[in-house]
C-alpha cells in the first residue's frame, strides 16, 4: 500500500462528529474510532509519508518504522480499551478531549522532524489538561492549571534547543543524536523530552494532576504522555548516560513514595515514575537489548497500569474515595474488580506468566549483560517496592484489612470489560512474548523463562511479601499530604505573591502616580501639536487612505464578535484547513 | 459468589495458611541452592552467592518500609490541607 492513512485523523474528526450522533450511535462511534485506527496500523506499511518542504524545513508527519510501530500498537490498543471504559460518560467534551489527546500522541510518535513533534507536542498538553479539569472540583482544577504551566515551561524547553538546533544545522530533523556530539541545543530538547517522562527533578506534575484526573482520563493519562517521551527519547538519545542514572534513580523515587502514599491513584502515579524509570535506564543503557527492553516494558506498561487505574477508578466511582485510610474489606463487594486489580498488580510486579515478567527482566538484563551491577541491584530494589506498594499495600488496605463502612458495588459492565480484557492482554504477553518481542525493533534473542531468572523474581517476590506480613501495622495509610519537588513551586508562587503585593505593587502605584501626574500633562501638550500637524499636512498629502482604514475596521470589527466560542471554532476550523493542506500532499 | 466464599475459607484457616506459605518460603530457596549454574549466565559474584536475593530481599523490603515511613513522619507529612 503506498497511500497512507495518519491514524490520528480518526481521533481528530471522529471526534468532532460526536455531538451529532446520540444514544447508541454515540456508543458506536466511540469504540468505531479506536477500532478503524487498530485496523489502519494493522495494514500500515514501513516508510517515509507525508514529507514536504516549509520554510525551507523538510516536514515528516509518518516516518513509519518499527520503533515508532510498536508504540502505534499499544497507542491504539490503549485507545480502544479506554474508550470501552469511558464510553459511560456522558459529556461529550470530555470524549473529544481524550481523542485529541489520543490522536496527538499518535502524532508525535509518527512525526520525522522537531516542528511537527512540537506542534503535537503541545495539543497533547492542552488536550489531557481537560481530563483533569472534567471532574469539576477546585482540587482538580488547580491541579489541572499546575500541570498546564509546568507543561508548557516543559515545552520551551524543547522550543528553544528546537530553535537552536536550527541555528546549529540548518535543519529540524529528529533522529538520533550521539552524546559526543550534543551541545546546548541537544540538552535543551532531551531536558524538554525529560520533564514529560517525569525524570527527576522535573517529575512533580504527574503524581499532582493523575490522581486529580477523572476516574476515566486517568486511565487515558497514565497511558500516552510519559510513553511518547520514553519514545521520543529511545528515537533521539539512546546511550546518554545521564539517563540511565536518573532513570534508575526514578526507579527508587517511585515506590518510596509509593510505600508511603494514602490515595490509591496517587500510589499509582508515584510508581509510573518508578517505572518509567526502567524505561529511561533502558534508553540510557543504550545495548539493543536495553532499548528493546524499553519499548517491551512501554508496551506492558501501558496495559498493566492503565488495568490498575481502572481497577482503582472503580474504587473511586462506586466507593467515591480512593484513600486507603477509608477502605477496606472490598474483596466482599466488588471481587471481579479485585480480581483484575491483582492481575495488573502482579503482571507489573514481574510475576512469572504475567507480562512485567517478559517485559522488566529485559532492561534488568541489559543492565546486568553491561556489568553494571549497581544499576542492576537499584532496579531489583524497585521491584522489591513495586510488589510492596502496588501489589501488597494496596490490596491489602483496599480489599482486605479492616472491614470499613463504605459497601460499595461492583461497577458498570462496560467498565468490566474493559478490565477483563486489559488483564487478558496482560496474560497472553506473559504466556506468550513472541506476540510482543515481534514487534520490537532489534531482533530478540533474549528468553526470559530460564531457570536463574526465575529463582531471581521468586526470591525477590516471596521474601517481599514475608516482609510485608511481619511489617505490616508499620505501613497502615495514613491520611496525609507528602511534599514533593511540586513544594517549590507552590510555595515558591506564595513568595512571589507576597513580594507582589508588598513591593511590586507598591512601586507600579508610585510609578502610575507619578506618569499621571508628569507623563500625561506632558502627552496631552504634545498630542495637541501632533494632531494639529496630521490634520493639516498628513492627511492633506496622502488624501484618503484614513477613509479607507475607517472601511477595513468596520468588517473586522465584525468579525470579533467577542464570543469565546466563535473564536474556537473559527481557530478549528483553520486547524482543519492547515490540516487538510498538508494531508492533501501524501 | 463463589469467589468471596474460598477467599473466606482461607481466612479461617490462617494457621494452615502461614505454614504452608512458610513451607513455600524454604522451597524458594532451596530451588535456588540446587539450581544448575552455567558459566554463560553467572558472570559476576552477585549471581555465584547461594540465595543472594533472598537476602537482598529482606534486607531490601525493611529498609524500604522502614526509611520511607522514618522519612515521612521526620518531615515529608503534613496536613491533608496544607497548600489550602
Amino acid at each position: 500500500m503506498d497511500r497512507w492513512v495518519h491514524p490520528a485523523i480518526f481521533f481528530f474528526i471522529g471526534s468532532l462528529l460526536l455531538p451529532f450522533v446520540k444514544g447508541k450511535a454515540k456508543k458506536f462511534l466511540i469504540l468505531l474510532i479506536p477500532v478503524l485506527s487498530i485496523i489502519d496500523v494493522a495494514i500500515m506499511q514501513a516508510g517515509t509519508y507525508g514529507s514536504y518542504q516549509f520554510l525551507n524545513i523538510n516536514i515528516v508527519v509518518g516516518r513509519v518504522d518499527k520503533l515508532s510501530l510498536v508504540f502505534a500498537w499499544v497507542f491504539v490498543i490503549m485507545a480502544f480499551l479506554g474508550a470501552l471504559y469511558a464510553l459511560h460518560v456522558k459529556e461529550d467534551g470530555h470524549h473529544v478531549a481524550g481523542s485529541f489527546y489520543i490522536g496527538s500522541s499518535l502524532g508525535a510518535i509518527f512525526a520525522g522532524d522537531y516542528l511537527t513533534l512540537f506542534i503535537f507536542w503541545e495539543i497533547m498538553a492542552f488536550s489531557s489538561v481537560f481530563l483533569v479539569w472534567y471532574r469539576k472540583e477546585r482540587r482538580s482544577i488547580e491541579a489541572g492549571f499546575r500541570y498546564l504551566l509546568v507543561h508548557v515551561f516543559g515545552g520551551l524547553l524543547f522550543f528553544a534547543g528546537m530553535m537552536l538546533y536550527y541555528f546549529k544545522t540548518g535543519n529540524l530533523v529528529f533522529d538520533r543524536i550521539f552524546p559526543d556530539n550534543a551541545g546546548i541545543a541537544e540538552y535543551f530538547i532531551l531536558a524538554g523530552f525529560s520533564l514529560n517522562a517525569a525524570v527527576l527533578p522535573l517529575h512533580a506534575w504527574l503524581p499532582d494532576a493523575y490522581p486529580e484526573a477523572t476516574v476515566e482520563g486517568a486511565v487515558f493519562m497514565c497511558a500516552f504522555t510519559t510513553k511518547t517521551a520514553v519514545y521520543v527519547l529511545a528515537r533521539g538519545f539512546p546511550g546518554f548516560e545521564i539517563l540511565a542514572i536518573l532513570g534508575t534513580a526514578m526507579t527508587v523515587y517511585g515506590v518510596f513514595y509509593a510505600v508511603i502514599e494514602n490515595d490509591m491513584r496517587r500510589v499509582l502515579a508515584y510508581h509510573i515514575i518508578s517505572q518509567v524509570g526502567y524505561m529511561v535506564a533502558g534508553v540510557g543503557i543504550g545495548t539493543e537489548l536495553a532499548l528493546n527492553g524499553a519499548c517491551a516494558h512501554a508496551f506492558a506498561h501501558i496495559l498493566y497500569k492503565a488495568l490498575l487505574f481502572m481497577g482503582a477508578g472503580a474504587v473511586l466511582f462506586m466507593a467515591g474515595t480512593a484513600k486507603m485510610s477509608q477502605l477496606g474489606g472490598l474483596y466482599k463487594y466488588m471481587p471481579l474488580t479485585m480480581i483484575f486489580y491483582v492481575v495488573g498488580a502482579i503482571s507489573i510486579s514481574g510475576f512469572p506468566l504475567f507480562s512485567g515478567f517478559v517485559s522488566k527482566s529485559m532492561i534488568v538484563a541489559s543492565a546486568h549483560e553491561k556489568g553494571r551491577l549497581m544499576l542492576m541491584s537499584w532496579m531489583n530494589l524497585a521491584g522489591i517496592g513495586t510488589f510492596l506498594s502496588v501489589g501488597l499495600k494496596v490490596t491489602y488496605f483496599t480489599f482486605f484489612g479492616k472491614e470499613a463502612e463504605i459497601k460499595p458495588k461492583e461497577p458498570p459492565k462496560n467498565m468490566l470489560w474493559a478490565m477483563g480484557l486489559t488483564s487478558a492482554l496482560c496474560f497472553i504477553i506473559g504466556v506468550y512474548p513472541k506476540v510482543l518481542y515481534d514487534l520490537l525493533p532489534f531482533p530478540v534473542e533474549y528468553h526470559p523463562y530460564t531457570l536463574p531468572h526465575l529463582s531471581e523474581m521468586l526470591q525477590i517476590l516471596s521474601f517481599t511479601g514475608l516482609v510485608f506480613f511481619l511489617l505490616v501495622k508499620k505501613l497502615q495509610p495514613e491520611a496525609k499530604l507528602n511534599l514533593d519537588m511540586d513544594w517549590f513551586y507552590r510555595k515558591g508562587t506564595r513568595v512571589f505573591m507576597k513580594l507582589d503585593e508588598r513591593v511590586i505593587s507598591v512601586i507600579d502605584s508610585f510609578w502610575g502616580e507619578l506618569y499621571r501626574i508628569v507623563g500625561l500633562n506632558l502627552l496631552f501638550k504634545n498630542a495637541r501639536i501632533s494632531y494639529g500637524f496630521d490634520r493639516k499636512v498628513i492627511d492633506g498629502v496622502v488624501d484618503g487612505s484614513a477613509a479607507t482604514v475607517r472601511g477595513v475596521g468596520s468588517i473586522v470589527r465584525r468579525l470579533q464578535t467577542g464570543k469565546i466560542q466563535a473564536y474556537i471554532g473559527l481557530s478549528l476550523f483553520l486547524f482543519f484547513l492547515i490540516l487538510w493542506f498538508v494531508l492533501r500532499g501524501m | 459468589m463463589d469467589f468471596v466464599k474460598y477467599i473466606d475459607l482461607l481466612r479461617k484457616n490462617m494457621k494452615t495458611l502461614k505454614k504452608v506459605l512458610i513451607a513455600y518460603l524454604v522451597a524458594v530457596v532451596i530451588f535456588d541452592v540446587v539450581l544448575p549454574r552455567d558459566e554463560a549466565h553467572a558472570h559476576y559474584w552477585i549471581d555465584k552467592v547461594f540465595a543472594f536475593w533472598t537476602v537482598f530481599s529482606i534486607v531490601g523490603c525493611f529498609l524500604l518500609i522502614k526509611i520511607g515511613k522514618g522519612i515521612a513522619h521526620l518531615f515529608l507529612s503534613k496536613d491533608e490541607d496544607y497548600y489550602g
